[in-house]
């Protein structure tokens, strides 16, 4: 056995910089055993990380409640990450020496309240923005052994700082005890963050006494595992080591350190922009490397950091554009990349939780289509319809809806099951997301990158379809910001007609409710505010979406019998009837008035009559018509007056204008049933009897009728028929 | 030609500021070839600071120090240096600054307008000789590119998408090749070492020429942003008021510092659609209303004041420019202006005097 040895590496979590200089010190030192700052637990799951692939994080949580969890994500550059790998390819045991997450659990603090980054503090007090900067200037490009330097700073930093005590106590007093234990094997190489450092000095700390202090500690049941993570969940996750603004770039310096690596980056961003068609040639990563050497000569740094390539990338690349700098950051310096855990990984919470709501709804995974019919009025159906809606809010699409309840209205929903083996990988990628079918929807929803008002909407019906609480009441509000800044009516009313629906068929609890009503009060307003200014300058197919627009906002009115039925749409309505607007445009709206009764059948009829006079040309006046039938002459059976005008204004046409608008004319009449065709064509030769064509016919058996009759007023609810 | 000193109404930056730059010279930090400064030291010039012998060093640009290192690491390699901005964002005056720090002259300039003819990019004729003698190097009239190619210096090309297209092409053999061909003679010019060329450009205004993509690959780009803050506006304005008081020979006025805040005030909000305090948010007027205008209407101001006034800047004297800087489009902008005095200027505290002046011009 060697003689006992303990070398202490104080490093920056996350830092590429230490990752690299603690693989440098194992090599030299050859521990005979490796301590890292980590979970207890996680030794029984280390062997596993020699077939993953980071980015990853080990996932510890309660073992019968799997809502409370911690991660612990790793990425290539994580210090942590390079002395577990260095141990496993050299066969030296590793140890955990962190405080059991069974402790940290049941005392309930997993928040840490030391200064994240001690390491940050010594850069700042350096004068540097970026303590990876400063460790890369400072720390390697000194050269020589940099942890006894970091020991001695980290020394002179806690000296300032009071004694720490709860929670970071027992942690130290842990680290220590495990660190005394360790002792037997020889040589000991410890990692943990810097800040830890002091605190390891065993010959200030008595063993009696760490044992007193972790004597009768509470515990909890905990499981651990590891899940797949991305580089952009380490940049925007805050956890066990902060969060990292740049894993990409950070990837990149350890791959690739020195001046090469700097080419590289250039040649990786310009090959990003030309698969983004932002032309971009060698040339560019010439004098882009060489701005961001110059600049960093011109910095007095000893070579070009993440602030020069940004800036030459910026002068050389992006040629005044925001664009490609904003692609780069997204691309490049973040990153997207997955992380990878090999199969024999322990389970994730997240499936186990799938798997207990299975059993819960009696569903099984079976890997061959089938077909559900689901009645969401059962507890069963409903609970079996919100566990696919959440995990269609996953991105794990074990059931298609084939029928979209939400565009029916109805109680009845129909689902094709089928279980592919991918959706398991997919279920463990999500498993970053949360540790329950709830909370990973919920997270989902929250964090997809929505902004249009259409793509907000949808997830607002997904999270109410999938009863994510949670969920509902953030998007909605994002909804209704969202709402405030757009300007575009159609996109307003498209908005408007699903948000109708979840408003109307009660998928909303009641406190969801009003907001979600408060929301759709604001839209009505800004819709009926900007009605008329949207109205104008159409082209056809303009004209024809906006007609199919505004029938769609009177029928979401109607479906949730908002207040604004009453006049203020009516006469948001009246403008554009009245107006100079598409003919389209103007036949829908006065037709809207017409059924909504707020015009009158003689006001509709002037209003048509205007349209189809000499002073509107022919084509305007089609359109109107167009516009008016909206693909069904029921109207015009019924209504005498109308068909005269009709017919008046199209037999006194010219010969030419009529030619003109015949295909217009033939569109409006061909969408027409063939019985009403029939009917007008009887009405109009003038062989019918006078009497209004019923489309049955008038020898009807009055018996049969008034039974039919009956069922049809007890469906509608209505007493006498009128 | 050459002229008493006292008598320049402007003089060139690198006289202006000769005892700066000798001072820096001092720097011993490695020097690109051809250059009368290190690096840092013609970032110290333009942003201020000391000189290795203690002088103070003034500042010349209020702004982010990234952008003059990104600017002046661009000229230490083999780029070209493309500064874009809205007017009065200092473009031709960090450009100025440049040349005089690093080549030690900033008067070898092409002004790019619509009618600028590529003998300004590369050579013209003295045609009496021409005729006389045929194509010779006597004959020939070298252009301020040729020059700064001959002598290793740098070279200003203000508002360069002033100039047509293919005027403007004729720079990408000078900046790819770094030679300037003379097919009439047999010849050529080769750059020596330390030329290079900075060129302004303005995005926004209209009756600009777009920049072809190949000349756009010469060079890096530099955005010089609006100010960021209002004390760093009021900042600018004050300082540029103060030389150009200085150069029109204008006494100088104790009260000037209240109204520039004014009318930075005024320029700032109406520019960015929204009041100072972030509340109220008012239509935006069609000029530019850039830095610049702001300067031009306080040196106009101080003019009258200084002429037709009692000596002191009283507000009348800058209603009247600023007025005539918002109101660019008589029907529309007018509107907007009324507009803004009714809602925001009638009830801020302070600006009654200001009100009822502006209320006065805008009749």
């Amino acid at each position: 056995m060697t003689e006992a040895a303990v070398e202490i590496y104080g490093i920056r979590h996350h830092g590429p910089g230490s990752a690299r200089s603690v693989v440098a010190a194992l090599e030299r030192f050859q521990p005979d055993v490796v301590l890292i700052e980590a979970p207890k637990e996680a030794e029984t799951v280390l062997s596993l990380a020699a077939d993953a692939t980071p980015p990853v994080a080990l996932l510890g949580y309660v073992t019968d409640q799997p809502e409370r969890a911690a991660f612990y994500p790793f990425a290539t550059f994580s210090p942590e990450w390079q002395a577990v790998s260095w141990a496993l390819a050299n066969g030296r045991p590793i140890r955990c020496i962190d405080l059991p997450l069974a402790v940290s659990i049941a005392l309930g603090k997993l928040d840490r309240s030391r200064p994240v980054d001690p390491l940050g503090q010594l850069a700042a007090a350096a004068g540097y923005d970026d303590a990876e900067r400063w460790w890369e200037d400072v720390v390697e490009h000194r050269g020589g052994d940099a942890f006894p330097a970091i020991a001695e700073a980290m020394g002179a930093v806690r000296a300032q700082e009071p004694t720490v005590v709860g929670e970071e106590a027992l942690r130290e007093a842990t680290m220590r005890e495990c660190l005394r234990g360790a002792l037997e094997f020889g040589r000991v190489a410890v990692v943990c963050g810097a800040w830890h450092v002091p605190a390891l000095e065993l010959s200030l700390h008595t063993a009696t006494h760490d044992r007193a202090m972790l004597r009768g500690l509470p515990k909890a049941k905990v499981s651990m595992t590891w899940v797949p993570w991305t580089h952009r969940r380490l940049a925007t996750v805050t956890g066990y080591g902060a969060g990292v603004s740049s894993p990409g770039w950070y990837a990149h310096v350890f791959d690739h350190p020195g001046e090469s690596g700097i080419a590289r980056w250039f040649a990786e961003a310009a090959a990003l922009l030309r698969s983004e068609d932002h032309g971009t040639s060698p040339d560019h990563v010439v004098a882009a490397t060489r701005l961001a050497t110059a600049l960093a000569a011109l910095r007095g740094r000893p070579v070009a950091g993440l602030s020069e390539v940004t800036d030459a990338a910026n002068a050389v690349m992006s040629e005044g554009r925001s664009g490609p700098l904003r692609l780069i950051e997204e691309r490049l310096v973040v990153g997207d990349l997955l992380g990878s855990v090999p199969a024999a990984t322990p389970m994730v919470p997240l499936a186990r939780d799938l798997v207990a709501e299975q059993k819960r709804l009696r569903l099984k995974p079976e890997g061959l289509d089938r077909s559900l019919e689901l009645d969401v009025r059962t507890p069963q159906g409903l609970g079996r319809s919100r566990l696919l809606h959440r995990l269609w809010a996953i991105g794990v699409p074990w059931g298609i809806p084939v029928e979209s309840r939400a565009s029916t209205g109805t109680f009845r929903e129909t689902w094709k099951l089928r279980w592919e083996p991918e959706l398991s990988v997919r279920l463990v990628e999500a498993s970053a997301r949360g540790t329950t079918v709830v909370a990973a929807a919920t997270t989902c929803l929250l964090e997809s990158g929505a902004a249009t008002m259409a793509e907000l909407t949808a997830l607002v019906e997904a999270a109410l379809l999938a009863d994510l609480p949670d969920a509902v009441a953030p998007l909605i509000d994002r909804l209704g910001r969202r709402a405030a800044l757009d300007a575009d009516v159609g996109h307003l009313i498209d908005a408007l007609g699903p948000l109708a629906r979840s408003v109307r068929y009660g998928d909303v609890r009641s406190s969801d409710a009003a907001a979600l009503r408060h929301v759709v009060d604001g839209i009505v307003a800004r819709v009926c505010a900007g009605l008329s200014s949207a109205a104008v300058a159409l082209d056809d197919d303009g004209a024809a979406a906006f007609g199919e627009r505004l029938s769609a906002m009177q029928s979401a009115l109607a479906l949730i019998d908002h207040p604004a039925r009453v006049t203020v749409w009516p006469e948001a309505v009246t403008r554009i009837a009245r107006t100079e607007v598409h003919g389209r445009v103007a036949g829908r709206a006065t037709r809207l008035l017409l059924d909504s009764e707020f015009w009158a059948l003689s006001e509709a009829s002037i209003r048509m009559s205007r349209a189809l006079t000499p002073g509107t040309a022919p084509s305007d006046g089609a359109a109107f018509v167009e516009g008016f039938l909206a693909g069904s002459g029921t109207v015009l059976l019924h209504d005498r007056e109308l068909l005269g005008l009709l017919d008046h204004w199209m037999v006194g046409l010219a010969a030419t204008a009529f030619d003109d608008i015949v295909p217009l004319l033939r569109r409006t009449f061909g969408a027409f049933e063939v019985a009403e065709r029939r009917q007008l064509g009887q009405l109009i030769s003038g062989r019918g009897d006078g009497r209004p064509p019923a489309p049955f016919g008038w020898d009807l058996d009055a018996d049969r009728v008034a039974a039919a009759v009956l069922t049809v007023q007890t469906l509608l609810g209505v007493n006498s028929w009128r | 030609m050459s002229q008493p000193a006292g008598e320049i109404q402007r003089p060139h930056a690198e006289h202006q500021y000769a005892s700066e730059l000798a001072a820096l010279a001092f720097d011993d930090r490695p020097r690109p070839p051809g250059w009368l400064l290190a690096p840092q030291a013609v970032v110290t010039y333009l942003l201020g600071g000391s000189a290795p012998d203690g002088s103070v060093v003034t500042s010349k640009y209020v702004g982010s120090r990234r952008l003059i290192e990104i600017a002046v690491a661009t000229l230490a390699t083999d780029r070209a240096l493309l500064l874009l901005g809205v007017p009065g964002t200092a473009k031709t005056w960090v450009s100025e600054h440049l040349a005089a720090a690093i080549s030690g002259d900033s008067t070898l300039l092409v002004q790019g307008t619509a009618g600028t003819g590529e003998e300004s990019i590369r050579y013209g004729w003295n045609y009496a000789r021409l005729l006389a003698d045929g194509p010779s190097e006597a004959a020939l009239v070298p252009s301020p590119v040729m020059q700064a190619m001959r002598r290793g210096t740098l070279v200003r090309l203000e508002e360069m998408t002033r100039m047509s297209s293919d005027v403007q092409d004729a720079l990408i053999t000078v900046l790819s090749e770094k030679t300037l061909p003379i097919p009439e003679l047999g010849d050529e010019v080769q750059a020596a070492k330390g030329f290079n060329l900075i060129a302004t450009a303005n995005d926004r205004d209209r009756g600009i020429n777009e920049v072809s993509s190949a000349l756009r690959r010469r060079f890096n780009t530099v955005v010089l942003p609006l100010p960021a803050t209002p004390d760093e506006e009021v900042a600018i304005v004050e300082r540029r008021v103060a030389d150009l008081g200085r150069a029109l020979e204008l006494p100088a006025l104790p009260d000037a510092d209240v109204e520039i805040r004014r009318v930075v005030t005024v320029f700032r909000e109406l520019r960015s659609g929204v009041t100072e305090d972030g509340r109220t948010s008012i239509k935006v007027p069609s000029g530019t209303l850039s830095t610049a205008e702001a300067i031009s209407v306080m040196t106009h101001g101080l003019a009258l004041a200084a002429h037709f006034g009692d000596g002191s800047l009283a507000i009348d004297d800058v209603a009247a420019g600023i007025v005539g800087a918002v109101v660019k489009d008589p029907v529309h902008d007018s509107v907007i202006w009324r507009e803004y005095l009714e809602t925001v200027v009638r009830d801020r505290a302070g600006w009654g005097d200001f009100y009822v002046a502006c209320r006065e011009v805008s009749g």
